[in-house]
């Protein structure tokens, strides 16, 4: 195998494909990229077994072949090397790497491209085709509200389902939850609803793009995923998802509306005392008027207020700080929605006016 | 700076002392609570009667049966245990607001400056017992020293219902007087050690510097040892790493052990005890460490956090074993297992309400945590007793063992 290329097409690449291997053990064929020079273009492909990962960019191959190298050290050489074109050559079980301009010549060792694990794929007819922007802004409403508790397997991704129309995405903790629901004209195939682990949505999120199409397909076992050149897949976490149908509060008696960088604000300032372990925060309501205040301790107390939309009856919920700061960082409406019906129930945070998204809270006990 | 009085206090053979009272049919009688013949399990306690058959703490209990077949075997009651010692612990309360929990049966008591309200120590540790014995029928044994090691040996000379002073100005006096044997900290392998270095005696240890015991027991034993025969509190008792906010239990073999089945038993009983514990005082925590002492006295610990409270006994296990699989070889002697829950919350304050109350499909620790809560409030309320259904049919297997021999533990 040889081939040249520019090296900073090369090296995004590879830093991709860094980003998915997990090993960092150098004997393990997991720490590898595997590289496979056809004519005219190379194929990358990287696993860490669940998330699989492959592109094809354009080289000048002279001699087709396959090999995979320690994917670390690639990407620590790429990281140094100045820019230009670089030749890369497999010499029995070597690999070198070198710039075309300057001499220095790097040898890195290699595991033959036989023993790289089989990617998993999916036929093409399984593909549905939706806006990648959309589909990006669906996982940014939801993926901070993953579980990371691992005793809650079921819980440690996004449940992606398929609606009349379209697609839901929820996800949850099990004390709050972020919901995301939109439509779109893409003739979607069925599939059971699936738990998405949240890896392979980063890198989603992080690497589509905001313009064009990306093509989805869910088997019984993988998530697959098509945007540019790229080709991501993941296995998915089994478990049944819990129903949380059940926890959306179907109507609220009471809403505020109050400008959302006002809230984000206050609570920025009220943090520096709210209580790091239990993260709770007091908003106290009544008619115009929204209080925030943390708990009261030796080190003293914080309490801010601001006017905001409402009439009804006066409230006092606690909350956990982090539940609420964290749907307020992913919306872009000026105005927000807070709705509850008693203190001690779930409460629903929405944009103003209402989108395709809303967030679910648990309050935290007041005494 | 006035010396420092410090109270050890420890419950004479404790969890068999509880069962005796409990039970007037077993008093006078040799009784060993652990496990019962035929299974799985170390000594967890005996009763003195029963320590005349040469049984002791952490002794297998194949190896109790064998020495003591008439004995009276009992499987632990953590929860009644736990009562009993909450109740001498609020005793303990009422005379020092330093009170140091080592244990489900010991704990420290920093008495220094209290003599205005209880008299002299001597008149303080007369009053606590009979306080203890009040409230709760059971007898303790108090070391009274100017440090929590030297309080800690004074405990243990005259066991039961004992009661050792040791003045500032005597402790060197005392340790130099003092056993070898019963120099604490100094296990079979370090008396054996002893024993081919021709040390007889305390003062003879005490005639080493500490560079030449540095160089026969290795640096941490060699400093420990230089310290522990001039009663010198090397922070042993009180470790460092604990926060101010953690609970504790510990338990150290009879002999340095490396058999895993007994480890693993032993890690049983402390994630059991520790749990009822954590949940009978009211908290809970997300971190556990567990704490190895080797043979040579090297100190390792591992500690994980998690995302969800531990309160079922069951689940501090499993990430116990763990812990254990982490830190410990599979072969080197150990002295010493202890567990520790850190960062702890009271249960209650400040909880976050849960969006699916009613529990989740596959989430079998949540119910069995809820389970435990349970069992324990009706046991606390008085609504009656319950057990594990392995466990049924205890009380009648009181006195005869082995019906269910050779079958390993469920």
């Amino acid at each position: 195998m040889k081939f040249t290329c520019e090296k900073n097409s090369f090296a995004r690449e590879i830093s991709f494909a860094q980003e998915i291997i997990a090993s960092k053990n150098s004997l393990s064929i997991m720490s590898n990229v595997l590289l496979e020079a056809a004519e005219g273009s190379l194929s990358l492909k990287a696993t860490d077994i669940k998330v699989s990962f492959e592109t094809v960019i354009p080289v000048d191959t002279m001699e087709s072949g396959a090999v995979t190298v320690f994917c670390d050290k690639l990407s620590g050489i790429l990281a140094t090397i100045p820019e230009g074109d670089i030749s890369i050559e497999q010499d029995d079980s070597k690999v070198i790497v070198k710039p075309t301009f300057k001499k220095v010549r790097f040898q890195l060792k290699t595991i033959s491209s036989e023993k790289f694990p089989e990617l998993p794929v999916a036929n093409d007819e399984a593909f549905f085709a939706i806006p990648s922007k959309s589909f990006k802004e669906m996982i940014s409403q939801t993926i901070f509200a993953v579980s990371d508790d691992e005793t809650r397997y079921f819980m440690n991704g996004v449940f992606i389902e398929k609606v009349p129309g379209g697609l839901v995405l929820v996800a949850t903790d099990g004390r709050r939850l972020s919901y995301v629901k939109k439509d779109f004209d893409a003739n979607i195939p069925d599939f059971k609803g699936v738990i998405v682990p949240p890896k392979v949505l980063g890198l989603v999120l992080k690497r589509a793009p905001d313009e064009g199409m990306i093509e989805i397909a869910v088997t019984e076992k993988s998530i697959f995923f098509r945007f540019g050149s790229y080709r991501i897949s993941s296995v998915l976490i089994e478990g049944q998802f819990p129903n949380y149908q059940k926890v959306i509060p179907e109507s609220q008696k009471n809403r505020i509306t109050l400008k959302r960088s006002d809230l984000l604000d206050a609570m920025k300032r009220v943090a520096i005392f709210v209580e790091q372990k239990s993260r709770r925060t007091f908003f106290a309501i009544s008619n115009g008027l929204i209080v925030i205040s943390s708990e009261e301790s030796d080190l003293g107390t914080a309490r801010e207020e601001f006017a905001c939309d409402y009439t009804g009856p006066e409230a006092t919920i606690a909350l956990n700080y982090k539940y609420v700061e964290d749907p307020l960082k992913v919306m872009d409406s000026e105005n927000i929605n807070i709705e509850f019906t008693e203190p001690n129930r779930a409460i629903t945070v929405s944009p103003e006016p209402g989108e395709d998204y809303f967030h679910v809270v648990m309050p935290m006990q007041i005494e | 700076m006035t010396p420092k009085v410090i109270f050890h206090v420890d419950l004479d053979a404790f969890f068999a002392s509880v069962e005796q009272n409990d039970d007037p049919s077993i008093r006078g009688k040799p009784v060993i609570v652990g496990a019962l013949p035929g299974h799985r399990g170390v000594v967890s306690t005996c009763s003195y009667e029963a320590r005349a058959f040469g049984i002791r703490s952490a002794m297998p209990i194949s190896e109790a049966f064998r020495r003591c077949p008439q004995g009276i075997y009992l499987v632990p009651r953590i929860e009644r245990y736990s009562e009993l010692s909450a109740a001498v612990m609020d005793v303990f309360s009422s005379f020092t607001p330093e009170v140091q929990r080592v244990s489900i049966d010991e704990a420290f008591l920093d008495m220094t400056g209290t003599e205005r309200l209880w008299g002299p120590p001597v008149d303080a540790a007369a009053l606590l017992k009979a306080k203890v014995a009040s409230a709760t029928g059971l007898s303790i044994s108090i070391g009274i020293a100017p440090n929590h090691y030297v309080a800690k040996i004074a405990s243990g000379l005259r066991k039961p219902n004992g009661l050792v002073v040791v003045h500032p100005e005597g402790t060197e006096a005392f340790m130099l007087e003092l056993p070898l044997a019963k120099l604490w900290g100094a296990g079979e392998k370090t008396q054996e050690r002893f024993r081919e270095l021709g040390i007889r005696s305390v003062a003879e240890l005490a005639s080493f510097s500490e560079a030449r015991l540095a160089s026969l027991f290795g640096k941490a034993g060699g400093a420990f040892l230089y310290g522990a025969a001039r009663g010198r509190d090397s922070g042993m008792m009180t470790s460092s790493d604990q926060g101010p906010r953690s609970m504790s239990a510990e338990t150290t073999f009879e002999r340095d052990c490396s058999d895993r089945e007994c480890v693993e038993d032993v890690l049983l009983s402390l994630a059991g005890e520790l749990s009822y514990r954590l949940w009978a005082e009211g908290y809970r925590s997300r971190t556990l460490a567990l704490k190895l002492r080797l043979h040579d006295f090297t100190t390792l610990s591992r500690r994980m956090s998690r995302g969800s409270y531990y309160l079922s006994s069951s689940d501090s296990f499993k990430d116990a074993l763990a812990l254990l699989e982490k830190a410990w070889d599979g072969r080197t002697e150990i002295r010493l297992l202890g567990l520790c829950f850190s960062d702890l919350e009271s249960r209650g304050s400040c909880e976050q309400g849960e969006l699916f109350a009613d529990g989740l499909s596959g989430e079998g620790t949540a119910r069995s945590r809820r389970a435990e809560g349970a069992v324990f409030e009706i046991e606390r309320s008085g609504l009656g007793k319950v057990t594990r259904a392995r466990l049924v049919g205890r009380r009648e297997n009181r006195g005869r063992p082995g019906p269910r021999g050779g079958e390993p533990a469920p």
